[in-house]
């Protein structure tokens, strides 16, 4: 790749394969929007634990670091609306897959609230380290008013002569459990007393890497950090994750529509009950059934649909393909949901 | 209220004794009912002045900022200094945090807010259910030189105040000319307004301009400055991707220790940056000009323009953020031929012709959406029922001034004689003698020994430290 053209660009390409993929379907996948469509576009490009990972990224940037890759020979259009990669960017990928810095620990981003933990956590941090100095005048790493609400609180509960120590062991124990490298990057990061902490530009300097894996580092170790607190639930620090954990992937109406779904088996009675139109009930389970592998996707769609189905796209073995033309011309009588939620079950057979 | 009451509050709430001039003039007007213009220069304290009167009148003060970055850094200063019901309402907060905010408006004692927000209906309805102590347009002068042709709801400030009930309002600027002070007051509606100016010189910045022959020259010449006067200095740039890349150059190539500042760059980022400077752990800061508007780092020896500011009134407020300790400082503005067109093209970016103006009403009148730059702010004037010709008139006559400004700035980059008397010229302030410690003249060398400010040898840039040790630093007592 051209000098300059970005280690965005560098990271996109490892999102793409031979096979044609919408590169806005994928934008919204790393954006976190939890429409059907982008979902299911997630689950068949095999990247939903990338959901919400990069939450602030802006389209111009996505637009421009795609279009670089183009230009560079690595991806191109087969049809409009879809890139692929070329031999060349295969072969550029496999290379990158060798040098950057890749995420370990990014599917826990449907664990937990990550983008608010991080936040959360590290003002936590700031106030313990000043109040153990004794300082009590300082600026705060956020002045985001709910994040300060949330720490205080966290802060009066946990408050004692030893909370610096307690802290100090609990990072320690977790930061044994990851590379020198990550342990840098996640102590030169944090804000505290006489220490305004190293942004991401100054430890890429420092590790010799580029700012950009210094944020996939992070993004990683706050992953790593959630799945640790989740094992040490009794630490200061797992208090402050608990409510941010999230009981599943699913939103959290979409979960109280199948809840519903499940004692009374009726969408009609569903949507009455819910005050939502039946679109939108469908639209619901939908999304439990992408984000949910335990759907019960074969007793909604009946045999009889599941043997319809099956015998038309028997010789396509490639999913995304699968068009709702097809459907309609066969049995007009089954709709796209239940097209979309065979498609889905499909996908976790398949997977 | 007493004398006597102001000054108790202030050695009360701030540990000081004395206020610095201008402070205490503006703060008795303002107890006494009196909307007031102040023209402060920068370093003054501007930002006491309100919390000061906040913290003796009941109700909320409302500040209009216009910079999401500044309303940031003045939400943590005012955190620093204790205040916690302070909050800034801004168009990065989710919908749920801005209802939240808006519930919240009865306990809180400050907000801070831009004019586009200011102007949403929500926004206007809970402030007019809000009792308001204050009103404070900080920076301005924005109403004058953004209003027209970048940030048009400045000029719908004059109506919001009515809406939320014409509260006792305070206009702050560090530098107005005569004809921006009557826009504020006119555009703000307060044709009465006590008028509190300042001088805006400050004799203890050296003045300097710098010719260079090339780019290659001036980047050269950059480091030499860098490297041979005394730290810690600011260097402003006019574009972001400068910003970076000069401060990577210095980087790599002085072993100073040397960060990038803009608004690129995510809050964190910002805050660590600006706390690593506040606390000397920086030599140089490479920024745009949002860099400095929050910052109070009174030590500050040299500010240089790598590219030209736009106007005048922005190069004093920017040198300004210098020498706030009265120490000997030096501004320097480098500057290679054709650097006027950078603020040419920049200038050209709110431009709009005749036709172009023409073309975007009728998409008005098509009921088509607002998409680009242009068509955003002219969207302000068709909605407030403006004809076609009354905004071409208002668009050239801001490119207009904006050219007459770009010609004052290159009488003070040419000048044969007193640079200083060029400047206050501009302000229509009296020069003072030109001595040898107030400005270079052509031809001079810059007298750094005489000024004192030699830089002494650099530090070096910190070794790594382990990540045991910063855990221990962070969390243990006595480590």
């Amino acid at each position: 790749m051209k000098e300059g053209a970005g280690l965005l660009a560098e990271y996109l390409l490892l999102l793409f394969t031979t096979a044609p993929r919408r590169p806005k379907a994928l934008f919204n996948v790393l954006r976190g929007k939890r429409t059907v469509s982008t979902l299911f576009a997630g689950l068949t490009t095999d990247s939903l634990s990338l959901l919400g990972s990069c939450h602030g990224i802006p389209l111009v940037s996505f637009e421009r670091a795609t279009e670089q890759l183009v230009s560079d020979g690595w991806l191109k259009t087969t049809q409009p609306g879809y890139l692929q990669l070329t031999i060349a960017g295969a072969a550029a990928q496999q290379r990158l897959k060798d040098t950057l810095y890749l995420p370990t620990a990014w599917e826990n981003y449907q664990a937990a609230d990550v983008r608010q933990f991080t936040a959360a956590s590290q003002l936590a941090l700031q106030v313990v380290s000043e109040a153990v100095h004794q300082q009590r005048r300082y600026y705060p790493i956020t002045t985001d008013r709910h994040i300060q609400w949330q720490v205080k609180q966290w802060f009066r509960q946990w408050q004692s002569p030893t909370l610096g120590q307690q802290i100090q062991q609990e990072l320690t124990a977790f930061l044994q459990t990851q590379t020198t490298e990550l342990a840098t990057v996640f102590s030169g990061s944090l804000t505290g007393f006489n220490f305004p902490g190293q942004t991401e530009q100054q430890l890429a300097t420092q590790l010799d890497r580029q700012p950009l894996e210094i944020v996939v580092m992070r993004k990683d170790l706050s992953c790593h950090w959630v799945a640790w607190l989740k094992q040490q639930p009794t630490t200061p620090l797992a208090a402050l994750l608990r409510p941010l954990l999230k009981v599943t992937p699913v939103s959290s109406s979409a979960w109280q529509t199948y809840q519903d779904y499940r004692a009374s088996q009726n969408l009609t009675l569903v949507a009455q009950r819910r005050k939502l139109k039946l679109s939108t009930v469908r639209e619901h389970l939908l999304e439990v059934a992408i984000l949910w592998p335990e759907f019960p996707a074969a007793e909604l769609l009946t045999p009889i649909r599941i043997q319809q189905l099956t015998g038309l796209f028997s010789e396509n073995p490639r999913i995304e393909t699968w068009r709702f033309d097809t459907v309609q011309a066969a049995f007009p009588e089954i709709d796209f949901f239940w097209f979309r939620l065979y498609q889905i079950m499909r996908c976790h057979d398949a997977a | 209220m007493q004398r006597e009451a102001i000054y108790q509050r202030l050695k009360a709430k701030y540990g000081f004794d004395e206020f610095r001039p201008g402070q205490y003039e503006v703060i008795s007007d303002l107890l006494a009912g009196e909307d007031v213009l102040a023209v402060l220069p920068t370093g003054t304290g501007k930002s006491l002045i309100y919390q000061l009167v906040g913290s003796l009148l009941p109700g909320l003060v409302v500040v209009i900022s216009p910079l999401i970055s500044l309303m940031q850094d003045q939400v943590a200063r005012l955190n620093y200094q204790g205040e916690k019901q302070v909050a800034a309402l801004t168009s990065q907060l989710d919908f749920g945090t801005r209802k939240s905010v808006l519930r919240q408006l009865p306990q809180l004692k400050f907000l801070f807010i831009s004019p586009e927000m200011l102007k949403q209906p929500r926004v206007l309805a809970a402030l007019q259910q809000t009792t308001i102590s204050l009103l404070v347009i900080d920076e301005a002068h924005c109403i004058s030189t953004w209003g027209p042709d970048f940030r048009p709801d400045y000029l719908s400030l004059g109506t919001l105040k009515q809406a939320i009930g014409n509260p006792l309002t305070l206009m702050l600027t560090a530098t107005a000319t005569a004809k921006v002070r009557q826009d504020i007051v006119t555009q703000l509606q307060v044709p009465a307004a006590k008028q509190v100016v300042y001088s805006v010189n400050r004799p203890n910045i050296y003045l300097a301009v710098e010719q260079v022959a090339s780019e290659a020259d001036k980047r050269e010449r950059l480091q030499q400055l860098v490297l041979a006067v005394k730290r810690p200095s600011i260097v402003y740039f006019s574009s972001k991707r400068q910003t970076d890349l000069i401060a990577e150059w210095l980087r790599s190539t002085t072993h100073l220790r040397v960060a990038a500042y803009h608004a690129g760059l995510t809050a964190e980022n910002r805050f660590k940056i600006q706390q690593q400077f506040m606390a000397g752990e920086l030599d140089v800061i490479c920024a745009t000009s949002a860099f400095g508007m929050g910052i109070d780092k009174a030590d500050i020896r040299q500010v240089i323009h790598y590219h030209l500011p736009t106007n005048l009134a922005d190069y004093v407020q920017e040198i300004g953020r210098a020498g706030r300790d009265g120490q000997p400082a030096l501004a320097v503005l480098l500057y290679a031929p054709g650097d006027e067109q950078l603020v040419r093209n920049l200038n050209n970016l709110t431009a709009a012709s005749p036709a172009e103006i023409q073309l975007d009403q009728q998409r008005f009148q098509q009921s088509q959406v607002a998409e680009t730059d242009l068509s955003l702010v002219l969207q302000y004037y068709w909605t407030h029922g403006y004809s076609v010709e009354q905004v071409t008139t208002q668009f050239e006559s801001r490119q207009r001034a904006k050219e007459a400004e770009l010609a004052q700035l290159l009488t003070y980059v040419q000048a044969k004689t007193c640079r200083r008397a060029v400047l206050m010229a501009y302000f229509n302030e009296p020069a003072p003698d030109h001595t040898p410690r107030c400005c270079q003249l052509s031809g001079e060398p810059l007298p750094l020994a005489q000024l004192g400010l030699t830089a002494s040898k650099a530090q070096s840039q910190a070794a790594t430290i382990p990540w045991q040790q910063i855990l221990a630093q962070l969390f243990l007592q006595n480590s």
